[in-house]
């Protein structure tokens, strides 16, 4: 009887081991980062329902991930200032590739794979010219760097590529920082926070920003609809009292539309908005609030408030086919759908801020 | 038996009145003698300035001195009145990475911008050109500090600004905003809950800390291999030491009101504060100048870890206590 191992020696040895793909790590739908009760940091692959399928070890305190389209692989990101980013085969675990930030710059914790899997982009701090940089990584040989070019803006975060293209979609938060001083933010009176789209080779395309009296709103995480509708969460750097809108909706050439929730429940969300999804569907919009333990959720076309969940330090949202998953730091998982939130289990793990979808747009 | 039990739920519920207690007393203790301070040190400052131009003046220097002290004690209230129009970038505008006050004192100069005639025009005039920042560089800089005839017009365009700005902060405190702030939930005030008014005031605490740390001790250490002295805050006026000091007795004072009724953690959480104020107090380096070199660095980083171990102790045992969403997500977000 032929051994699997015998098998795969053979395919191995004629050429034929096909590449390995998502199925071979389970076919998992998202991917967290989490913390364990112990202490020690994982990369979560989870099923589409939510179950954990499998965890992979971390050094250090995870932000986000970005899964290659075809190959199981994901690459995670430290948190600001991360200076490091792995490479981690979901199939067997295994270390793939470690990026290490250029000298003089650092991640930000996102990044974004070219549609065919060949590149990598990552929103990165030349934090000697206070400039943000885009990374660009060969996914194909051992993700060397290839080179970089600007963001359009100071302080990038998170970074999409919109459906069925290779541009992309960057949010510029407007907050200079620097390694030396930590998190300190170096340039509120002054900072200008933009969307800008940019073609893979860095040409800004359009890029949009909130009015003046609004600067002071950082402009953070994104969510593109599948009809390229780029939905905005934001972090209001001034007085909580102003309690600016939180939750923006772009269309190319268009200006922002702003959306919120009736008075009391916008208050609730304490000016920050931590994660934001959009659903598989395009029809609803989420965006969390873990300080203040609330998800909201919004009709995307209409830019309507639909419904509001309290649901303590919830953070991580990513679409489900019908409606969104969420994840909280408490270890809970849940369905949201509308005014309908569900349980959909609880886990001995503080998720941490972003739930990633490996759906492909 | 409903009777009862209703009782013993009013015995276990968290009671109101000593969480408006709380809020009385910050307002009372803290933050309206700490606006008050500001405002009189700044009419002070104003009138010093009128008087007398010359930066050696010792007279408007000690003004100076003691404004600029006031402002760095209620620096890290950072909301309601200090944030109307401005006002708290329009008082101290550090960092400044770019370089802009002294580019936008050296347009107004270069322009003679007759805008320094005119108090109410000048509140337009952009923040960096306004401010406890911007008249360092007028009083100590020798490339502003030139004696001449607009200089002094500048000078006192500044004080006087200072002075209007302050005194709007204080009024605003003294009046509809400090009442609504202890009246959480009333008409038009900014809190809706007396849980809300004080996170308020325990994330100044927690924020003004940290940025004493990471940017007022941080931005002047850099790294170990490129120390970065002249980035340190007030350098020019020898203040840099002096507003860390500053900033920890203040919010040690903030932490003490907060965690008033607990006098086993209000004691560990000073003794944490005193351990803070004792390693600034030891450090005899008034501009961080000594970071460049190993032992200097050593002794300022002592004094960093130091304020980061203070707030620490104050979110450690102050926080669940307000019952402050410090979840993973909420405490560490991104």
């Amino acid at each position: 009887m032929a051994t699997r191992r015998r098998v795969l020696a053979g395919l191995l040895a004629s050429g034929l081991m096909p590449a390995a793909s998502w199925a071979d790590a389970g076919s998992p739908a998202y991917l967290a980062a989490a913390r364990r009760s112990d202490g020690r940091f994982i990369l979560v692959g989870l099923t589409v329902d939510g179950m954990p399928l499998f965890d992979l070890p971390l050094p250090a305190r995870g932000h986000a991930a970005a899964a290659h389209p075809v190959r199981p692989e994901a690459v995670a990101f430290a948190r600001r200032p991360g200076r490091f980013a792995l490479v981690l085969d979901c199939s067997t675990g295994g270390l793939l590739a470690r990026l290490d930030a250029p000298p003089g710059r650092h991640f930000y914790g996102h990044g974004a794979f070219s549609v065919d899997g060949t590149r990598l982009f990552t929103t990165e701090n030349d934090y000697g010219a206070a400039q943000g940089m885009i990374g660009i990584w060969d996914a194909a040989r051992e993700y060397r760097r290839l080179g970089e070019f600007p963001s359009g803006g100071v302080g990038p975060h998170d970074l999409l590529r919109l459906p069925g293209s290779d541009q992309l979609v960057v949010a510029n938060g407007g907050i200079e920082t620097h390694p030396d001083s930590g998190r300190a933010k170096l340039n509120l009176p002054a900072m200008r926070p933009n969307l800008s789209y940019l073609d893979p080779h860095g040409t800004l395309l359009e890029q949009v920003a909130p009015d003046p009296a609004l600067h002071m709103n950082s402009i953070r995480h994104l969510a593109v609809a599948p009809d390229g509708t780029v939905a905005i969460a934001f972090q209001w750097q001034g007085d909580p009292y102003d309690a600016p809108p939180l939750l923006a909706l772009h269309r190319r050439g268009v200006p922002l539309t702003y959306c919120e929730a009736p008075p009391p429940l916008h208050r609730q969300m304490h000016g920050y908005g931590g994660s934001i999804a959009v659903s598989e569907s395009g029809d609803e919009v989420a965006i969390t609030s873990p300080r203040g333990g609330m998800v909201q959720v919004f009709d995307l076309a209409l830019g309507a408030f639909v419904a509001a969940h309290e649901l303590a330090d919830v953070c991580g949202v990513s679409a489900q086919k019908s409606g969104f998953l969420v994840t909280t730091g408490t270890g809970a998982v849940h369905g949201l759908r509308g005014d309908v939130l569900r349980s959909a289990g609880s886990h001995a793990l503080q998720w941490d801020n972003h739930l990633v979808g490996l759906a492909q747009i | 038996m409903r009777r009862v039990l209703a009782a013993a739920l009013v015995a276990f519920l968290p009671l109101p009145a000593l969480a408006n207690d709380l809020l009385a007393t910050a307002l009372n203790d803290h933050l309206l003698p700490g606006f008050g301070r500001l405002e009189a040190n700044s009419a002070v400052l104003a009138e010093a300035a009128a008087e007398t131009c010359d930066p050696q003046s010792p007279r408007l220097v000690e003004a100076f001195h003691d404004a600029w002290d006031s402002w760095i004690a209620v620096s890290h209230l950072r909301f309601g009145p200090t944030e109307t129009g401005n006002r708290a970038f329009a008082l101290g505008f550090w960092p400044d990475t770019r370089g802009v006050v002294p580019k936008s004192l050296a347009k107004l100069i270069a322009d003679e911008d007759p805008i320094v005639e005119d108090p109410v025009a000048f509140l337009d005039v952009s923040v960096a050109a306004r401010g406890f920042t911007a008249l360092e560089f007028l009083l100590f800089d020798p490339a502003f500090a030139d004696g001449s005839d607009y200089h002094c017009a500048l000078i006192r365009a500044v004080t006087g600004d200072i002075a209007i700005t302050t005194a709007a902060i204080a009024g605003d405190w003294r009046g509809a905003y400090g009442e609504a702030f202890v009246a959480p939930g009333s008409e038009g005030a900014p809190f809706r809950t007396e849980s809300e008014a004080l996170a308020a005031l325990y994330s100044a605490m927690t924020t003004g800390l940290e940025f004493t740390a990471d940017a007022r001790l941080g931005r002047p250490l850099g790294t170990f291999e490129r120390p970065r002295p002249k980035r340190a805050e007030a350098r020019r006026a020898n203040r840099s030491l002096r507003h860390v000091l500053i900033s920890v007795q203040s919010n040690a004072e903030l932490a003490a009101i907060l965690s008033a009724g607990h006098p086993e953690d209000a004691a560990e959480i000073a003794a944490a504060f005193d351990r803070a104020v004792d390693a600034a107090l030891r450090l005899d380096d008034p501009a961080f100048a000594s970071v460049a070199e190993p032992a200097g660095r050593f002794r300022v980083e002592a004094l960093q870890q130091r304020v980061r171990e203070a707030r620490d102790a104050a979110r450690l045992s102050i926080g669940p206590r307000l019952g402050i969403a410090e979840g993973f997500n909420a405490l560490d977000g991104d």
